[in-house]
Parts: structure tokens; sequence; C-alpha cells
């Protein structure tokens, strides 16, 4: 959930970086003067880095070639009998449709969500916008286990405070179970974009504060109004950033884990589970981990085509 | 002076532009404009609307069981901490929050120490294939968990590292590296490199320099990353369920998760109360540091 985007100084032009602080190339040569920079600064990291996450990353496609108990050493080559079934798994279909609605009506409201109220605080027409920032984004500092027991409580059929607050607005003839079969994903992902709103907000007004101030005027000395500054400098002047939260948003559907697991636990019915979850269930409750691996396996190729825009977008354009 | 055309008369003329090309009008108080109050109101109620779940928490967390069923909406008239004091009795929070201090300390460190030496070489020398191995460094930081779990498990119950609180801080520490390098990376970049030349040319090796001339300059990065980092570990929950196995180890999260998950909850107050002696520490961390946090999540989005 940390983790975004590169601080300002790596996103400065090359050649500024280098006139201020490049020593040099570093080249093998080097090595006896500069053995603590090899040691420390490459091999120690690098080496951990492959053992606990490149590794793991080949060896998940490894693994879905077999079939496997996780606790035996031997391992049965069955090719991709693994993938053979889990085209006819129902789950596997529920769980991607469930990943997908998750993606699509995460970007709509965190990050359209987030557009709006980053454009309603940075217009200048808000007492203490930076208040309401650190409102929302208190959530983040809560943890998916938190956010999910208490909207478990908020939404509970019994007692919980959604119908009850319903109730008392004189809307008492609508009882919705939000946790039942039909409604229960709608609400795990209502619950997710509130944990996901602050943050994508917070990006947007920060992007939206470095846009030229020149530019608005132009646009306010040409006569454009508000949605009109908004649609025509505002939105194509953050471009980059929008692009990076919506990487980011797809891969936080892609990860949903915790609040499935806290809220409904896949049910009912199985239809809630999502992909993060079916694994969880497959490998760790059911002892099938090369099925297991083969849903990382699908897991992992779309979040590698999603590494690779982000890396592209965020680190390596930075660079250049 | 220029007049008015007729339809700009109308009210979509901006305030800023009125105010300054019709100075026959009364000149208006930017400070107190009734816009002004009228979104801040709006916002206001917005913002109350959204933060409801966390003070409807709190208020329910504060009453006996039997008036939460009452009525979950009602104010904790007269407030009682019961719901604490039991929550307290029945889970060992001293252990859990110290199980969860040590991975979200240690595990933040280690981050740090990783990385601070990559960063300083990335940040300083050209490396043959170094943006592919800051690249590779990266990946950790986008990658689902589940996309790497079944190895993964199988590689600490080969190293012996399963239900170990060692272990889960070593693989906190090798994921929450990403991060660190990414960011520690552009701020010793900025950092003159006349000042370490200073260093250099009294004697001081490359370790010596990292130490006392790098790493307190870019002390206000180290600040960031181990805030985010420490948010983070506190509140993981996946890497925890996978690799702890007996409840003394457990973190916070997973002795929420024991108590609170599933629809069916028995009562409200306690799981609340739980919650919030869970968050506490992250949210004095939050109100303390909110500055650094938030600089840390928007930084440099932006390209200059």
């Amino acid at each position: 959930m940390t983790a975004f985007i590169p601080p300002e100084s790596a996103a400065r032009p090359r050649e500024e970086v280098s006139r201020v602080s490049l020593r040099g190339a570093l080249s093998w040569g080097d090595f006896r003067r500069y053995w603590f920079l090899f040691v420390f600064g490459i091999f120690v990291p690098l080496i951990l880095f492959m053992v606990f996450v490149g590794y793991p990353m080949l060896n998940t496609i490894f693994l879905s070639l077999f079939k496997w108990n996780g606790i035996t050493i031997a391992k049965e080559f069955i090719g991709i009998q693994n993938y053979i079934n889990l085209l006819h798994d129902p789950n596997l279909k529920v769980s991607f449709i469930n990943n997908m609605l998750w993606f699509v009506l995460t970007l709509i409201f965190p990050v359209i969500g987030g557009l709006i109220l980053a454009a309603i605080l940075s217009s200048g027409k808000l007492f203490f916008p930076k208040l309401f920032l650190v409102l929302m984004l208190l959530p983040i500092t809560l943890s998916m286990v938190t956010v999910g027991t208490m909207f478990g409580l908020i939404t509970n059929p019994v007692f919980g405070a959604l119908n009850k607050a319903l109730a008392s607005i004189g809307l008492g003839f609508i009882q919705p179970d939000w946790l039942g079969p039909n409604l229960a994903i709608y609400t795990l992902i209502g619950v997710a974009s509130w944990s996901g709103l602050g943050l994508t907000t917070l990006m947007f007004h920060a992007a939206m504060g470095q846009v030229p101030e020149e530019l608005y005027e132009t646009a306010e000395m040409e006569g454009s109004k508000a949605y009109q500054t908004f649609l025509y400098v505002t939105l194509p002047s953050i471009r980059p950033v929008i692009g990076i939260v919506t990487i980011l948003v797809a891969i936080g559907s892609l990860r949903a884990f915790d609040i499935v697991f806290i809220m409904t636990r896949g049910g009912p019915f199985k239809k809630t589970n999502v992909l993060g979850y079916l694994l969880y269930t497959e490998a760790f409750t059911k002892q099938h981990f090369g099925y297991g691996a083969a849903i990382g396996t699908i897991i992992l190729l779309f979040a590698a085509v999603l590494m690779y825009f982000y890396i592209r977008q965020n680190v390596l354009s930075a660079n250049q | 002076m220029d007049r008015l055309t007729a339809e700009e008369t109308n009210l979509n003329i901006p305030a800023e532009r009125l105010y300054r090309e019709a100075p026959f009008l009364m000149r208006v108080n930017k400070r107190f404009r009734l816009d002004a109050i009228l979104f801040t109101l709006i916002a206001l109620v917005m913002i109350g609307i959204w933060s409801y779940p966390v003070i409807l928490t709190v208020m329910n967390s504060l009453k006996t069981n039997a008036s939460v069923m009452l009525g979950p909406l009602s104010l904790p008239i007269p407030p009682t901490l019961e719901a604490f004091i039991q929550t307290w009795k029945i889970m060992d929070f001293p252990l859990l929050m110290k199980n969860t201090a040590f991975l979200a300390i240690g595990g933040t460190a280690l981050a740090i120490v990783l990385s601070a030496t990559p960063a300083y070489v990335l940040s300083r020398f050209h490396l043959p294939g170094g943006e592919l191995f800051f690249v590779i460094l990266l990946t950790g930081m986008v990658l689902p968990q589940q996309a790497v779990i079944v190895p993964l498990y199988d590689i600490m119950s080969r190293l012996k590292l399963l239900d170990s609180l060692w272990g889960l801080l070593l693989v906190h520490g090798v994921y929450g590296m990403s991060f660190t390098l990414l960011f520690l990376r552009g701020f010793m970049a900025s950092i003159p490199i006349d000042l370490e030349d200073a260093a250099r040319v009294d004697g001081a090796n490359d370790f010596q320099v990292l130490l006392r001339v790098i790493i307190p300059l870019a002390a206000p990065g180290v600040a960031i990353a181990a805030a985010l980092n420490i948010i983070s570990i506190w509140n993981e929950l996946f890497f925890a369920l996978i690799f702890l196995s007996s409840p003394e180890k457990y973190p916070v999260t997973m002795g929420l998760q024991l108590m609170t998950t599933s629809r069916y909850f028995l009562s409200w107050n306690m799981p609340a109360a739980a919650v919030i002696i869970a968050q506490i520490p992250t949210i004095l961390l939050y109100t303390f540091a909110y500055r650094f946090i938030q600089k840390g999540l928007t930084a440099g989005s932006l390209k200059g």
C-alpha cells in the first residue's frame, strides 16, 4: 500500500543529476577500491532479492506444472493439467469476473472520485483544505483487518448500523443483506474504495499543485469556465499521474485478499471469491500447491503487464 | 474603462476576474467569500458522512453490548470502558503488540540497512546494467504477494523459517527494500558531491562516507521511508497468515482476525474496541508524522 512514486530528484533530467552528483562509472576493475559498495550495494541485496522475490516468481510458473501437496519432496509432473482443470473450475470464472469488477469499480470510485475531490480541494474555494486531506488520508493508517471489521459490523444484517440508519430515515422497507449472495461483492468493493479514496485524492491533489499557474491565468483570461479549465487544463497536465494511479488501482484489485478474508471468506456460496483468495484456499487449506501455483501464474501474468507499464511510466521515463 | 458586455454580467465570471475588472463594484473580501463558506460546509458534511464508519466504531466501542443491540446509531451516554476492559482480558494485547513492533521496527530497519548502499551506488555511479539492476529491485514494490506465495512458502520451509518471527522479519525487510531504495536513491542523488569529497580527502572510506555524510544528509528521506514501512508492516496480514502458525507469535492483525472474521459477530462493542487498540500506534505515528507520510506518498509523482 505504501510504495508508490519516485521522489522528486529521481524525476530530474539525467544531465542535471550527473552534474551535481555522479562519481563516474563503476566497473569490475574498481572492485578492490570499492569492494564495500560492490558487496553491500550490489551482491547482498541482489542475492536476497533473488532468493525471496526473483526465484519465487519464476518458480511459481515451474511449480504450476506439478501436482504437489506442499509437504512431500516428491512432486508429480502433470504438464498443463492444472491449467486444464482451471479452465473447468467454476470458482476461477467467478473469481476472475470479480477481479475485473473490482478493477472497473475501483477505477470509477477512487480514481474519478479522487479527481473530483482533488479538484475541489485545490480550487481555493475551501477553508483549510489541508485539514480535509489529513482526515481523508487517515484510512491508510488502518489495516484492512480493521477496515473489514468496521464495515462488517456496519453491514451486519442483524444489528448493523447501515440498515438501522436506512430505517431511521424512513427507508425501513429497504433492508438489503449487504453481505448476502447478490450484494456482497459490491459491498466489498465499496469498502475497498472507501479505504483507497484518500490516497488517490492526495496524489491528484499534489499533482494539481504542480500545474503551472500561468496555464490557469491564460485560461481565465480566455474566459474559460471552471469545468472547462478542469477538462482542458488540469486533466491533460496531470495525465502521467492519472496513468500511475490507474496502474496502482489495477494492481490493488489483483492483490485483493484481506477484505475478502475478513468480511466474507469468499462466501456466501463462493460468490465473493477473488483470484488471491482462491489461491489461498486451494494451496493453503486444501494443500493443492501445484494448482495454487497455476492460479499464481495467472496473477503473475497480469501483474507482469502492469509492472511493465508502471516501471516504464514511473521510473525509466523519469530518467530520460 | 472597458464595460462588461451583457453576456458577461451573469454569474459565470470568475470571482477573481470580477474583482480585477470591476473596481467600481463593491470590493469582495476574498477571505470571507460566501462561496468559500458554502463549499467548506458542503465538504464538511461530505467528510462527516465519509468518516462516519470510524466515528461509529469509536462510539460503539464506548457502549455496553446491550445498548449496541438497542441502537448502534445512538450516542454512548454514559460512555463506558467495559468493552476495552473485556477485550484486553480476552486478547493478549501486550504480546500481540510486542510481536508486531518487533516485525515493524525490525523489518523497517532491515529494509533501510539493505537499501542504503544500493541507493548510494545507483545515485552516484554509472553501472553497467545499472538500470536493469534497479528495475529488478523495484519489482518487489508492486508484485502481488499471491503471485509468489507458493514457492516462497517452500523456500521458507527449507530454510526452517516457517513459524518464525525472524523469518517473517526477513521477508518484510526484503519486500520493503524496493520502495525504500527508490525513495533513498532520489534523495541521495540530490546531495551535492562536494560534501562527500571533503570527507574522502580526510581519508574516509565508502562505509564512513555513507554512514557519516550521506545518511545524515538523507535523514528526511530515511524518516519518510521508515514511517511508511512501519505502517505497512504493522497492518500486513497475508504473509503473517501464511508463515506463522503458533498464536504466541501472531502480530495484531492475526490476533484481530481470530476475533472478528466473518459476518457473524456476536457483539459490536468488543471488536470495535479491539481494532481501536490495535491501530493506536499507527494513528499516533500518523498524527506526529503525517507531513512526512504525505510527502512520501506523493513525492515526485510529478515531474518537474
